[in-house]
């Protein structure tokens, strides 16, 4: 499958200062960013992109029903599968633990959640322009509401799938044998009485399971529009243990930042604001089974930058930099200095204020040296 | 990038799309600087098929900083020497030794740097495309910059002259970065007619200005008229001036009076009228006296506030202290407020180094330098933490000032394809975040080759790092088990020690015998040692390839043993009770008998139960696999009853 890759242009972002030295030239710093589009041949919009751990596969999904996966290659990114995993708008796209094998999860509209597995391919023998096979392990049915999220918990917890639906429903299935995944079984449910958006597994090795979900119910009347819940060994089930009460707004996005061995854990809600949290155990980390865990919850930063709605927050591989999105059509980035305050360090944007005669202008040296179909780049 | 205090420094970049209603921009995190951002629409509804957008949806894959490491490959490569070894310092040499190890750790991370900046300039000179040379210039430029803050903080903080007299330290640093001067000295004295040159005085100015007499004097004496009297006093008042260094067994006292002895001779002399004749003779013996006025008149000459900071002082107060120098800043500053405005951040940073407020230096170089690279300010504030310049205190983000630099750096080249190596070896030196910031790199490099794997599990292992280990190789086994590789699979799964994958291999192998009558990995099994002891399969894999090896030799009496133990562990898996019930077979038919009745009793026992719970598996064998089993049971039958005979006529004998 070909995949046209177009280095559309280099912008040398204009940044902060000249500088004046020697009494010669003046001369400016940039950072530089540098943007490459790929064609990503889905029919309708991608609800979501997923890399694996090691950043060299890529999956996307979309109101299309398919799933595309991505491989790159001398640092091009080349569909090697594509296919139809649901009966409506995929909503959510993640990969497991490398661990494991190459294995996806998927949630979407049709109500359900899927796993799916890459089959050994003729690796080698056609080079990278074979189209590999990625079965339907299981389908997970028990939602009768749309699954608006999926998440695999982190590794240490074993192969566990964490699903959540608008019928305010968190289901956590788990793989009975870890080589054949067509047998997962549904370990846990708990209601969380809201309609539920999104989920995100606490990464930490020292604490027990955890799980944010946040909801994205309209009515401020529901309270806190984010709740934390607990894996408590001795009760054997999931407790809520923290309700946060300062986010009231329809939530749409929450992630745990990777722990790091931070004494504490760092969560960001996207809501009509972007807000930081940080927990911090009350009691000590591992140890004291009994009753669930409580923290001092403190905002570290709430932005309106984006002078609206702000729907997906990413984090980085070490949870120092943030990415959010939101209604004003840009993506900021978020960095926290040594005295742990955040701001914002950049904007991405989309072009405001261009015509499309002016897009076409400045897009058309790119077009033109677009390869044709059939070569590669 | 972090520490700005300054707000509204925010980079904006744009994207080539234009903004939609309904579409909107989302962003994913790659590996290290990089944004996956694609449009989407918000929130999550399903709609009409008339709705669908008619052009499909792109990615866009943004990175930044992408470049700074491969354009200064050597300086990361270089100084990572450097740096590992002088930590080792740290650990192992006393306070006082220490010291000296830090000032020539100082001096050699400048000599690398100076190296790239020049092998920069020779890159930059031989480019011809227009746009790249740019680009080296800007990084050239930095490079310089970098020095410039470099040598000043070593000469303030890390080298520290004794009695804290600085100016000898500023003066050497004032001719390392203003080199404008020489240039010019050099150029005049090479023209046909130096004192005609029309810079001849500047140059002479000039290194007047950074204290360089003997140049000066070489340049008046090409003068023609170097024989007049006025030029022979300036030359005797030039010569005459009185050198501070710590060689000489010279007291700050007895220097200071020489000073005061030569300065007013020099007054005297200008006073006199010697240099009348010579208005530019004049200016000199003037700045030899420190005149106030005439230094402003020569701040061209100077071109920064710090350059005239530093040449005041050398004929005003040459033996001042290291603490005087902030009350100087100011009126050189005042110099050229009127020629450049705004205060920029070169001149921050160096007037917050002048002002002794390390932080502040170390803040303004975050925010000014380490957009490209973070390398500048990690080192240096490594040296300073060393030297005990910097707040060793705990900040709030968890560890002090010098980890959160380095962490930073590290990042930057943990994002790097190939600098994954140095970025652990400074990680191997953050004592709070370091082990973390490891383990969850380790587990994201992609392992591309079998090398490159060993690499990273060799560096997973001497760091203790055992869930990463295993993790690496069961990746790299689950990789080898997808593309049927059983042999590599097993090697890494024996590595990782994990049981249930490892029987998922074993059984494979098997299989593969059943189906094919051989094993193909006979060297990985034959070798396996005491890793077989890991799971029960791979001890059944390895026994049973022994009992290959006892009958292959010819210790029938060994095989039979052997096969039946193992026959009666029940350790291997259903499907190849047959294949073992078969190997019995060629022993059944020995002219002699090896089964003993019990024996016989047991390989009987193991048919009827795969006959019993296995119909399944039992009907779908092939006839000649039936027939087989019949032979199996005629053989069967058979050395039972010559067991029996045997027995009893042994017993017969020993009852006769």
């Amino acid at each position: 499958m070909l995949l046209s890759i177009t280095v559309l242009f280099r912008i040398l972002s204009w940044l902060k200062t000249s500088l004046f030295l020697q009494d010669k030239y003046w001369c400016h710093f940039y950072i530089m960013f540098v943007a490459k589009s790929i064609s990503s041949e889905h029919k309708d919009i991608i609800h979501d992109v997923s890399f694996d751990y090691h950043g060299t596969r890529m999956a996307t999904c979309s109101s299309d029903h398919t799933v595309k996966v991505w491989d790159l290659e001398k640092g091009e990114w080349h569909c090697t599968a594509s296919w139809k995993t649901h009966s409506g708008s995929v909503w959510r796209v993640t990969w497991a633990h490398p661990d494991f094998g190459q294995v996806l999860a998927t949630c979407s509209f049709d109500r359900t959640a899927a796993v799916w597995e890459e089959l050994s391919g003729d690796v080698g023998t056609k080079g990278g322009s074979s189209s590999n096979t990625w079965i339907k392990r299981t389908s997970l049915v028990d939602s009768r509401t749309s699954v608006t999220d999926v998440g695999f918990a982190p590794k240490h917890l074993g192969l566990q799938l964490a699903t959540c639906s608008e019928d305010g429903i968190v289901r956590i299935y788990e793989a009975v044998d870890v080589m054949n995944l067509s047998n997962w079984q549904l370990q846990y449910e708990f209601n969380c009485n809201f309609k539920l958006s999104c989920l995100s597994w606490n990464t930490s090795r020292m604490h027990p399971p955890m799980i944010a979900v946040g909801s994205d119910e309209p009515s401020p009347a529901a309270g806190g529009k984010v709740q934390i819940y607990e894996y408590s060994e001795t009760n054997r089930k999931w407790q809520k243990v923290e309700i946060i009460y300062t986010v009231t707004d329809p939530v749409h996005d929450v992630r745990f930042a990777p722990n790091m061995g931070r004494s504490y854990h760092l969560l960001a809600i996207a809501s009509n604001d972007l807000v930081i949290l940080t927990l911090k155990n009350l009691r000590k980390e591992g140890g004291n089974a009994g009753g669930p865990s409580r923290f001092e919850i403190r905002q570290t930063g709430s932005f309106d930058d984006h002078q609206s709605v702000v729907w997906r927050v990413s984090w980085n591989i070490t949870g120092t930099i943030l990415a959010s999105s939101g209604d004003d059509g840009a993506v900021r980035l978020w960095k926290a200095n040594y005295l742990d305050s955040w701001k914002c360090i950049a904007v991405l944007q989309s072009e405001t204020y261009a015509s499309d005669i002016e897009k076409t202008a400045f897009l058309a040296p790119s077009i033109a040296s677009t390869p044709t179909p059939g070569s590669y780049r | 990038m972090a520490a700005s205090t300054v707000d509204g420094e925010v980079e904006v970049f744009t994207l080539p799309f234009k903004k939609s209603r309904n579409l909107k921009l989302r962003s994913v995190w790659g590996m290290g600087k990089e944004l996956y951002m694609f449009q989407s629409q918000i929130p999550h509804k399903e709609r009409e098929e008339s709705q669908r957008s008619s052009s499909e949806s792109k990615i866009f894959d943004v990175q930044w900083n992408a470049e700074m490491h491969d354009i200064a490959r050597k300086l990361v490569n270089e100084t990572h020497n450097i740096f590992v070894i002088l930590q080792g310092q740290v650990k192992s040499l006393s306070q006082s030794i220490l010291y000296s190890q830090l000032r020539k750790a100082s001096k050699q991370y400048r000599a690398v740097l100076k190296a790239c900046s020049m092998e920069l300039m020779q890159i930059a000179d031989s480019c011809t495309d227009e746009s790249k040379k740019l680009k080296y210039e800007e990084h050239i430029q930095e490079f310089e910059m970098v020095q410039l803050i470099w040598s000043l903080c070593e000469i303030l903080f890390i080298d520290v002259a004794p009695g804290g007299l600085v100016l000898t330290s500023l003066l050497d640093w004032l001719q390392w970065h203003f080199q404008e001067g020489k240039q010019l000295a050099t150029k005049v004295i090479h023209s046909d007619q130096p004192c005609e040159h029309p810079q001849y005085w500047e140059a002479i100015y000039r290194l007047l200005l950074q204290g360089d007499t003997e140049n000066v004097r070489k340049l008046l004496a090409l003068n023609v008229y170097s024989h007049s009297d006025s030029f022979i006093a300036a030359d005797e008042v030039l010569k005459k001036m009185p050198r501070w260094t710590y060689q000489h067994a010279q007291s700050v006292a007895e220097y200071e009076m020489k000073w005061r002895h030569w300065r007013e001779e020099c007054v005297r002399r200008y006073e006199a009228a010697q240099f009348a004749a010579y208005p530019e003779l004049e200016t000199i013996v003037q700045v030899l006296c420190g005149d106030e006025a005439v230094f402003k008149d020569l701040k061209d000459c100077c071109e920064t506030w710090y350059h005239l900071l530093v040449s005041k002082l050398l004929y005003q107060n040459p033996t001042c202290r290291i603490q005087d120098l902030t009350y100087e800043i100011k009126p050189c500053q005042a110099v050229y407020s009127n020629s450049s405005p705004q205060i920029q951040e070169l001149d921050n940073i160096l007037q917050a180094a002048l002002e002794f407020d390390l932080h502040q230096v170390i803040k303004d170089s975050c925010t000014f330098l380490s957009n490209r690279s973070w390398w500048f300010v990690s080192h240096l504030a490594d040296i300073l933490h060393h030297c005990g310049q910097l707040d060793p205190q705990e900040l709030p983000f968890g560890s002090n000032l010098r980890e959160y630099l380095l962490l930073e750096y590290a990042t930057s080249l943990m994002a790097h394809k190939s600098l994954y190596q140095v970025g652990i070896d400074y990680l191997d030196f953050c004592p709070v975040f370091g082990r973390s910031y490891i383990e969850a790199y380790v587990e994201r490099i992609p392992l591309e080759t079998e090398r490159k794997a060993h690499k990273i599990l060799h560096i997973c292992l001497e760091r203790d790092l055992l869930v990463q280990a295993q993790s690496i190789c069961k990746v790299m086994g689950m990789k080898c088990l997808k593309q049927e590789r059983f042999g590599s699979a097993l090697s890494w799964f024996l590595k990782s020690k994990d049981a249930t994958v490892i029987k998922q291999v074993t059984d494979r192998f098997l299989n593969e015998y059943c189906e094919e009558g051989k094993f193909s990995h006979l060297d990985l099994i034959d070798h396996l040692g005491p890793s077989m002891l890991i799971t029960n399969s791979l001890t059944f894999l390895a026994k049973y390839r022994e009992f290959h090896t006892f009958y292959n030799n010819g210790d029938v009496k060994g095989a039979v043993n052997l096969l039946l133990s193992l026959i009666s562990s029940r350790l291997a898996p259903k499907f190849f009770w047959m294949t073992m019930l078969m190997d019995a077979l060629p022993l059944l038919n020995l002219p002699e008998v090896v089964f003993n009745v019990s024996q016989t009793y047991e390989l009987l026992h193991c048919l009827e139960e795969l006959q019993r719970d296995g119909t399944s598996n039992y009907k779908n064998l092939k006839e000649t696999e039936i027939e087989k089993l019949k032979l199996l049971r005629i053989a069967l039958t058979r050395n039972l009853a010559n067991a029996i005979l045997q027995e009893r006529s042994v017993r017969t004998v020993s009852i006769s």
